[in-house]
């Protein structure tokens, strides 16, 4: 049983099925995360996003949501170093001339640059709004305060722009690592998976272009 | 016409290597890129040199052989063909040209733009069979394929094994070769006893060898001279995560 698991973590198919599913779990994630912050929108002075913020928070089987999330973070981050320094070694002498006809984009080139972006972001988006005991009194008013000033905004556009740029490659290279591809249906997952990150980063980014052009009046 | 030629030279596996430019003269635009090495090769070996070493054998884009990276393109600039497919008439008189061996840590270059690529011969021995009865011919029409799976192993089956797909991909993953014989095999009723172990013992090889990990930019089915799709890989991946899963072995 255990041989069988390491056999499935060593094994080049079995560490990007792990990568594909801890990815799409955590997709799923920010499609509940991008929901709840939609409330902010809401034109009622921010109290239902704020008691959103408190129902969430004061959840009981919250520390088990964020233990589970965070083992599929660390889960992706460290199989992708794995993979990409496997990938690396792969190839010790480049190619002098280069040229790409397939279907290598700015994003796949990329995943790793954006995922680092992605996880420093993460980081400070989770000492902001989490770990601040400050924001949990008020969650609409930390908020406009962070993302009301040109640095919050900048902090926030760039860590969003890049979580798009990996999801615009991620999302259809899930499915087919997951071998859930087929020649009757692969352009409309190609399609469908730009699309899901295109309404992500663009939901997200909602709330720094909003915030900081209107002062933040929610 | 006329070219500049830089081309990689490496005497041997162990030794380093460097790039040399050549100019040829006196190439015919219906000569075969091979056969304009074969030209500067006579130039070479009569002003005393030690001609170019690489890979050829059928020259009619069947065997697999021929390989090189021509202006960093695999196989060359044409889609769907082969280096001993590709033609002069494809490039400009007095163009440069930078030939290199095909890169990757498991395809060694074994002189100057010759690689080994005996890494393919053993994930073919881990797999890439059917058990058969031996004996007389068995009846052609004893076992019924549906026209879709014998179009979809044929299709796979279109796969010379040259390795174009490790020299694109980035990581020099060998995905679409592996894939392409899983599909093939797995397509077909003969194939189906050994179809999950083949998936699992192949793929264990495949990593074994120190190919990359595929990372889904089809560099490789824009390089394959056989255009062999990137769904097979998808079917691999079906194929060999429907196996572990199971719990078989390999």
């Amino acid at each position: 049983m255990l041989g069988h698991l390491k056999q499935a973590l060593s094994a080049s198919i079995g560490k990007k099925a792990w990568m594909a599913v801890s990815g799409l779990l955590l997709v799923g994630f920010l499609v509940t995360h991008l929901a709840g912050n939609l409330l902010y929108f809401a034109d009622d002075d921010g109290s239902i996003f704020n008691a959103y913020a408190e129902a969430l928070s004061s959840n009981p089987l919250l520390p088990i949501a964020e233990l589970i999330l965070a083992t599929l973070f660390l889960a992706h981050i460290a199989l992708g170093v794995r993979v990409s320094m496997e990938n690396r070694a792969a190839r010790e002498v480049p190619y002098h001339a280069k040229a790409a006809h397939g279907g290598r984009t700015t994003a796949s080139r990329s995943m790793m640059i954006t995922g680092l972006i992605v996880l420093i972001f993460l980081i400070i988006h989770i000492l902001d709004f989490r770990l601040d005991p400050k924001a949990h009194d008020d969650m609409a008013g930390a908020v406009q305060a962070k993302l009301s000033s040109g640095r919050g905004a900048l902090t926030y556009g760039v860590g969003v722009a890049a979580l798009g740029l990996h999801l615009s490659h991620a999302i259809a290279s899930a499915f087919h690592t997951l071998g859930l591809n087929h020649p009757k249906y692969d352009s409309i997952l190609q399609t469908a998976g730009r699309g899901l990150a295109v309404v992500i980063a663009l939901g997200f980014l909602a709330f720094p272009i909003y915030i900081y052009f209107s002062g933040g009046a929610a | 016409m006329k070219l500049t030629l830089q081309i990689w030279r490496q005497p041997s596996a162990e030794a380093d290597g460097n790039f040399e430019i050549y100019t040829v003269g006196g190439v015919s635009e219906d000569m075969s890129f091979l056969e304009m090495i074969d030209q500067l090769n006579r130039q070479i070996v009569l002003d005393g040199g030690e001609p170019v070493a690489f890979d050829h054998d059928c020259r009619e884009g069947i065997c697999g052989m021929c390989s090189m990276v021509i202006n960093g393109e695999v196989h060359g600039p044409i889609k769907g063909t082969t280096t001993c497919q590709l033609h002069m008439r494809s490039f400009k008189d007095g163009a440069k040209i930078v030939i290199e061996p095909f890169r990757a840590k498991a395809f060694p270059v074994v002189k100057d733009l010759a690689v080994d690529r005996s890494a393919f011969d053993a994930i073919i021995t881990a797999g890439g069979f059917i058990t058969s009865r031996t004996g007389s011919a068995p009846d052609g029409n004893a076992i019924l394929v549906p026209k879709e799976d014998a179009d979809q192993a044929m299709d796979a089956a279109a796969c010379i094994g040259c390795g174009g797909c490790v020299a694109a991909c980035p990581n020099a993953a060998a995905m679409l070769f592996t894939a392409a014989k899983v599909t093939h095999l797995g397509s077909l009723p003969q194939g189906q006893p050994e179809r999950r172990a083949r998936a699992l013992s192949m793929v264990q090889e495949m990593d074994s060898q120190g190919f990359g990990n595929c990372t889904n930019e089809r560099e490789c089915e824009a390089a394959c001279p056989k255009e062999i799709s990137v769904m097979t890989i998808a079917q691999m991946n079906r194929d060999y995560l429907r196996a572990s899963i199971a719990g078989d072995e390999a």
